[in-house]
This record gives structure tokens, sequence and C-alpha cells, in this order.
């Protein structure tokens, strides 16, 4: 396997785009990623597009091609990834396989997507699942973890809602963020519940946006100097959904993670910087105990010591996470790429924390029978 | 009725659909007990919710046999859901898993009670099978919820 490099990324502002297109859209992040890499769209050899609910929102197929041919890229293998939250990162996961083997030497990798809803409507994603015509909604899925988590660890309300709090503050500090303003611990857990015991700023908001990077061989990654971010480790995982499973963690995250720190030789205690999926505010308590960030149940006590805000020893989701920077299902896997990637180059402006050598990105997605569907951990470094 | 309201294939003429095919027999004749309808693989022991033809294991239709799953259970977890479902359930309502001890399964399920604790994990619930919403057309669909078994009578 080939070592595999970062040299470009871009974005769009993420929030409601009711006027643009899933093309548009991804074809702004593309061109700004083309740009920050310096390279000619000439030198590109594949294309990966991530896109998970267009065709069921939009009624829209082969999204990549579209957004591709924004920016003048044709002719070369494109291919449209789908794996729920996780499909961005699938998408550069498929760029990452096809340079280290290389078959490739320089691909692009795209998500974009468009999922605002009307006020007061959860995200539907069609009746294809027993559970989802029971009732079963993301965040009743979530706030069921939420319940085993307080029941088996005695984790709090207040721990919950001050992911909420931080990750709004950092997400002020974001110009890409879908929301710009801070929310109190009183106004996180007096807003409506959702689903007990998970309120409306317990709950990432349903956003439009791309984002784009671009993804070479180490040979190609010389002309970008030292703007070039190393990929050390993609690793994508499947729950096995087990019937009687824990739900207070996941274990295809551990499995995840164990495997790309493994590829990486590296472990949580060299981490600098993570990116987490905070669908849900319970999520990024579970997350700290699932990278290894803290032992198991102790996610409460790792918010409340602080340790994870910007200015703590291992700051997680400086971006804002979803729950502030905004959640384009298809898109979020690539923009935390492109946070961890700023971070690491010290180009992320009002956020940035100091000394960063190594990033971590998780995300995962997908509701079956209990479990998650995919997983994937991506490890960074200058 | 949200969009995404449950829209099924219908040949029959009577004024309900099935949430879903093939997991109860409805209606319920009168001798019979309300049961879900499951599979068991004899050759591995795995049991299955919903029914299927073949083992996913022994990937063997042989051995598999159709079974009810007991109508008693313990709830495993609870929430109570404060938006409308994209399928029709109107809130607030409450979901959870169930187990099902006398199977060895759990199940993802309505309750048909919004209790908290009645609701509370350990405590018994029996199913009831009946309406749980209203398709586009105004058809009743009928699926299964839990209730709890502290509680005289069904509110359905």
């Amino acid at each position: 396997m080939r070592d595999v490099y970062i040299t470009g990324v871009g974005m769009t502002v993420f929030g409601k785009h009711s006027e643009r297109s899933l093309r548009d859209l991804g074809g702004e992040a593309a061109m700004r990623a083309i740009r920050d890499a310096g390279i000619k769209t000439h030198e590109i050899e594949a294309g990966y597009c991530g896109n998970a609910l267009g065709p069921v929102l939009q009624g829209e197929t082969g999204v990549g091609q579209n957004v591709f041919w924004e920016v003048g890229i044709n002719g070369i293998p494109i291919v449209n990834v789908e794996n729920a939250c996780a499909t961005g990162s699938t998408a550069l996961h498929q760029a990452w396989i096809g340079v280290s083997s290389g078959l490739y030497d320089m691909v692009i990798v795209a998500g974009t997507e468009k999922v605002v809803m009307p006020k007061g409507q959860v995200l539907d994603v069609g009746n294809g699942e027993l559970e989802a015509r029971l009732g079963e909604v993301f965040p009743g899925y979530f706030a069921l973890i939420a319940q085993k988590h307080m029941e088996k660890y005695g984790t709090t309300r207040e721990q919950m809602a001050k992911v909420s709090v931080k990750n709004h503050l950092n997400g002020s500090l974001n110009p890409y963020a879908q929301f710009q303003k801070t929310f109190t611990l009183e106004e996180v857990l007096n807003s409506p519940v959702i689903a007990e015991p998970l309120t409306l700023y317990s709950c990432c908001p349903n956003s439009d946006g791309a984002a784009a990077l671009i993804v070479c061989s180490r040979e190609r990654a010389r002309k970008a100097g030292s703007r070039a971010v190393k990929l050390r480790a993609s690793v994508l995982a499947t729950g096995t959904y087990e019937n009687h499973r824990d739900l207070t963690t996941w274990e295809v995250e551990t499995r995840a993670a164990a495997k790309a720190y493994n590829i990486a030789g590296l472990g949580a205690k060299d981490l600098d910087v993570v990116e987490v999926h905070d669908a849900f505010t319970i999520c990024e308590l579970i997350h700290y105990e699932g990278l290894g960030l803290c032992p198991l149940g102790e996610g409460g006590r790792l918010i409340d010591e602080g340790l994870t805000e910007l200015g703590g020893r291992i700051p997680v989701n400086p971006s804002g996470g979803l729950l502030s920077r905004g959640h384009p299902v298809g898109a979020s896997g690539i923009a935390q790429i492109v946070e961890i990637v700023w971070q690491l180059r010290g180009e992320a402006a009002k956020r940035q924390i100091k000394d960063v050598r190594v990033g971590l990105a998780q995300i995962m997605g997908g509701n079956k029978e209990g479990d998650t569907r995919a997983c994937t951990i991506h490890i960074l470094s200058r | 009725m949200s969009k995404g309201a449950v829209k099924t294939a219908n040949n029959n003429k009577m004024d309900w659909i099935a949430v879903h095919p093939g997991l109860f027999d409805y209606p319920v004749k009168k001798k019979n007990k309300v049961a879900l309808k499951a599979s068991r693989c004899s050759r591995c022991g795995e049991t299955f919710f919903p029914e299927r033809s073949y083992c996913r294991y022994c990937l063997d239709e042989s051995q598999i046999t159709n079974i009810t799953l007991a109508s008693r259970g313990l709830i495993h977890a609870s929430t109570i859901v404060y938006v409308d479902a994209p399928s029709g359930i109107k809130a607030p309502y409450a979901i959870g898993y169930v187990d099902i001890p006398e199977n060895g399964v759990r199940i993802f399920a309505l309750f048909d009670s919004c209790d908290r604790e009645l609701l509370a994990p350990g405590r018994e619930v029996e199913l009831l099978i009946g309406p749980i919403s209203m398709d586009t057309d105004g058809k009743k669909i009928i699926g299964y919820k839990f209730v709890p078994a502290q509680r005289k009578g069904f509110c359905i």
C-alpha cells in the first residue's frame, strides 16, 4: 500500500440553500478543493461523490457525474457512493483504496446533500424498514441509547447538554457553520423535548451543503509542500446487528478505531484534535468512550472536566460538529476531514488549536436492527 | 396525514392494511391468542422475527419452522417521542425494545402507553394487535403494540 495525502480541501457554508441544487453546491466545494490544491482538473484521474438522500428527496440519481461536470471533469471513472451518514467518508475510503493501491495518483472526493425539512418535520428516509413503519425516528433511536447510558452509568441530562453548549460555541467561531450562535446549558435543557431525554438543541439540524477533497500519492503531494496532509489510516466497518447488543456502546466503532490505530501506529493518547458524529449529544459522549479518549461509561466525566473544549487536552468537534456546523448527510464526513486538514495546517482561524500534529475523524450512520450500518475512522497527520 | 405516510399496495377491499406483510394473522380469530409470527432454525437454534423462509446462518430452508412468539415481554428500553413519525403515527407516542424471554429475542416495538413509570426497563408488557395509524387513503394501518401488563384494558 502506498502513502496517501490530501492536498486540497473545500466546502460551502452549511445551512439552508433552498434555491441551490445538489450539483451547484457540490460544484462549488469541488472548485474550492481544486483551487486549494493548486492543480488542473486534467490531472484528476477518478472521482468519488457521496450523496445519501438525493434519490429520495430530490428524485435525482447519478449526482456525482453532475457535480464533477460543474468543474469540467468528464471522461474519467466516476463513482456515486451512498452509506447513510458515513456516505462522504466512505467516498474518501474508496479514494484511499484507489490511490494507495497504485491505480491512481490523483483523485477527487465530494459530498453534496440537501436535507432541510419543513419546520417541525423529522427527516423521512422512507418506509423500507419495519422499525420506521412502527414509528422509529432518528431522535427516538438515540433517545433509547441515552436512556440506557443514563441507566447503566448515571450519565446526566446536564452532561449531555454540555456537548451542545460546547459545540455551538465552537461553531460560532466557524464561518462555515449553520448555527452562528451560542446556547446556555439552560437553553439546551429547556428547549422542547423531541424524544425523552433529548431536547431540540440536543439534536443536529438537517442541512444543505457540500464539501470536497483532493487525494493523491506522495509523489504528487510534493508540489503542495507543507500544506499536504498525510492520510495515515482509512477504515470502514459495518455493524453486526447482534440482537441483544449493548445499546450504550458501538462495537463497530471500537473495532474500527482499533484497526485504524494499528494501521497508523498511533493511539488515542497521540491525538491532538478529533471530529466525531455528534448527530445527538449522547453520541459524542459514547464516541469519547468508543475511541478510547476515556474508559467506558466516563464520557460524562470527560465533558464535565472540560478536556474536550477548544482549550482542553483533546478538543473534540472544534468545527462545531454536526450539532452546530450542520448535517448535510452525504457531505458531513468530508467536512470533518476539511476541518482536520485546516487544523493540521494552522488555517482554522479563531478556532485554531495549538500544536496540532495528529487528528482523527469518526462518523457512522444508518440504523439497522438497532445497530449501525457503516462506521469510518480516518487518521491524519502533518 | 403526513406526506410520507405508509402507502401499501392493497388488494383487499377491507378498511385496513397491515403495517408489514406476514407479521401476524388478522383479524384475530376468537379462539386464537394474538401472536407475532416468527421462524426458528432447528439446526442452529436461531429465532428470526419477522419470519423468513431460510436460515440466514445455515442458508437452509429445510430446517426452518414457523413459530409464534410468546405474547408476554419485558421492556429493555423505552422513550416517549414528541414529533409525528413520517409513517403517520401521531405524537406523543412511545417506542422501545421488548425482550421476549421465552423465545430469546429482542424486538423493536411501539407501546400503547406514554406512562414513564409503566414503561420503565424490566416492566412487563403484553402484545396487542390493532390500529397504529391511518394511511393516505384513510385506511387503518394494523400493527402491533405492547401494553403495560399492570394496566387494565386497552386504550386503542
